[in-house]
């Protein structure tokens, strides 16, 4: 049903560290990895060794470039997914109901075997969350694992989404935002936690944690100090490397 | 967002049948009906014009033998609901039609369903405006203007069909409707390229205050779905272009034709039609998704 939950029990979310996420695609890869044979797979790769490959994935890694007068230059690494909205528009949106908010966990589905393929919840979700598998003429999204964070056949701490536990960095953690005592929550309160687009009015469940203010050092960092020192030999012998 | 033919045909064709069954219905209404064979005739033209509409929205379906699922989620989805109320305003389409060319005896019920017919049509073009400006994400659809729009490009469109079903009795009022919906068409534009820039990608990014973010690397090497469905860059000179095609081939020609009693309507019907698509074309062309903040663009 395309009615969204009053309430959830649980938000089941990412909470995603902008400012440790070191961009190298692992948790894209991993998503792929365990989705591709998951409950909504498998995740099409057309032509995927040809000049032009393309495909579905649920988590794309963007990077941009931040400027600010008087600042370095930053980058950031952005790991983007299914944020599983509270008020999700791609649901409401669904002509068929294959589109669905879970009401015990918040997370938002697509039923393969419901869905017609009109591709609306597409042009609703403002985050690009969705994407079109051409094979199965379905839509297709992050289930935040939701084959693997419940099979008890696994050992209790692997029941994570595969991006969280593929993470090399500790980048990514997932928990309960509905709990203001779980790790996500925690970590959110204490670090200025961030929604994506908050003008689209989605209530976004995942967040992102900014980069962290810088410490200036500014002699040290910006001014080098440059060694009188010239000769690359004597600054050995003099054990001198200021420069 | 790209332009789909099948998205294009489906608004336009069934635009143009709601706004003639709508003419014929309003003209039974006031006691100037069509002759008999008028009304079969355009109530015929109307049927097809909508069932083209909505067989060519079906085309553009992944799973199209699924699409009956489509009726189910009236509460909360305008694509459901445009699905519903097109389906019920054949009733008096066919009902009109039918029952003007068996002459069965329910003639009496002709004066309702009229009315049925023409607020089943102004819900249906209602319905399938509000699947485009019900979506925030797409600010060149999300205003009023859209829903205005929907209507009055209808009964501009659906009059020039009825002139040609039924005869120059209204042209006058044809010709008003044609300058009032290019006012209508003129009005959008100047309202959605003044309102570009609202949204940035620091806000799509939730780090506003980081300053000025630009993409580094792709996050993907070649276009993905996102790009394809929803990047389409439209080309000033394209845009110039069509925008003249639509007004002229839209509005500014058929009202042209008719002020001067151009003698084969059937021409400016299919001159309107072919307006009426360059103008929804642009609908799409011109429409900027917000995903593309993530990709291309600064803002939108």
């Amino acid at each position: 049903m395309t009615c969204l939950p009053d309430k959830t029990d649980k938000k089941l979310g990412l909470l995603i560290d902008l400012d440790i996420c070191v961009g190298c695609h692992a948790c894209a890869v991993n998503c792929k990895e365990w989705n591709t044979s998951g409950i909504t797979g498998p995740m099409e790769d057309i032509k995927p060794y040809g000049d032009d490959p393309s495909g579905v994935w649920y988590n794309r890694i963007h990077s941009y470039e931040f400027k600010k007068p008087g600042e370095v230059d930053r980058t950031v690494y952005f790991p983007k997914s299914c944020l599983h909205c509270e008020d999700a528009p791609c649901v409401t949106v669904c002509p068929t109901g294959a589109s669905l908010k879970r009401s015990e966990d918040g997370i938002v589905l697509v039923n393969p075997d419901v869905c017609i393929g009109c591709k609306l919840c597409s042009w609703a979700c403002p985050y690009g969350a969705r994407e079109y598998d051409t094979t199965g003429g379905v839509m297709q999204k992050c289930t935040l694992c939701v084959d693997k964070i419940y099979d008890e056949t696994i050992p209790e701490e692997r029941r994570v989404p595969s991006c969280v536990s593929t993470c090399p960095a500790g980048a990514r953690h997932f928990g309960d935002f509905a709990d203001p005592e779980s790790n996500v929550s925690k970590l959110a309160a204490a670090n200025d936690a961030r929604d994506l687009f908050p003008e689209m009015e989605t209530k976004p469940v995942n967040q992102y944690l900014p980069p962290r203010k810088r410490q200036i050092h500014k002699e040290k960092s910006l001014n080098h100090k440059v060694s009188n020192v010239k000769d690359a030999m004597l600054r050995w012998a003099k054990l001198d490397f200021t420069g | 967002m790209h332009p789909a033919l099948s998205v294009i045909v489906f608004t336009t064709f069934s635009g143009m049948g709601y706004g003639l069954f709508i003419w014929i219905c309003g003209n039974i209404l006031i006691g100037t009906p069509p002759f008999r064979e008028e009304i079969i005739f355009g109530t015929s033209m109307s049927f097809i014009l909508v069932a083209t509409g909505l067989l060519s929205s079906v085309a553009h379906l992944g799973r199209p033998e699924r699409s009956w699922r489509a009726f189910s989620q009236w509460r909360t989805s305008w694509l459901s609901r445009e699905g519903i109320m097109s389906i019920l305003t054949f009733g008096p389409i066919i009902f009109i039609g039918g029952e003007t060319y068996l002459n069965t005896g329910l003639d009496f019920l002709i004066m309702p369903m009229a009315l049925l017919g023409i607020i089943g049509a102004v819900i249906t073009l209602y319905t399938t405006s509000m699947i485009y400006a019900s979506l925030k994400a797409i600010p060149a659809w999300h205003n009023k203007w859209v829903i205005a729009g929907f209507q009055v490009y209808a009964l501009s469109s659906g009059g020039v069909a009825y002139i040609m079903v039924a005869g120059w009795q209204h042209y006058q009022i044809v010709m008003d409707l044609l300058v009032f919906a290019l006012a209508v068409k003129i009005m959008t534009w100047i309202y959605i390229d003044r309102n570009r820039g609202q949204y940035k990608r620091e806000s799509a990014l939730g780090l506003s205050d980081f300053g000025k973010a630009k993409p580094f690397e792709p996050a993907h090497s070649q276009k993905n779905y996102l790009q394809r469905e929803m990047g389409y860059e439209l080309g000033s000179l394209r845009r110039t272009v069509m925008r003249w095609l639509a007004l002229g081939g839209g509005f500014i020609i058929p009202a042209a034709l008719l002020y001067v009693g151009f003698p084969l309507a059937p021409v400016i019907v299919v001159i309107c039609l072919i307006g009426m698509m360059a103008e929804r074309w642009l609908f799409f062309a011109e429409a900027e998704h917000v995903v593309r903040l993530y990709y291309d663009k600064d803002e939108i």
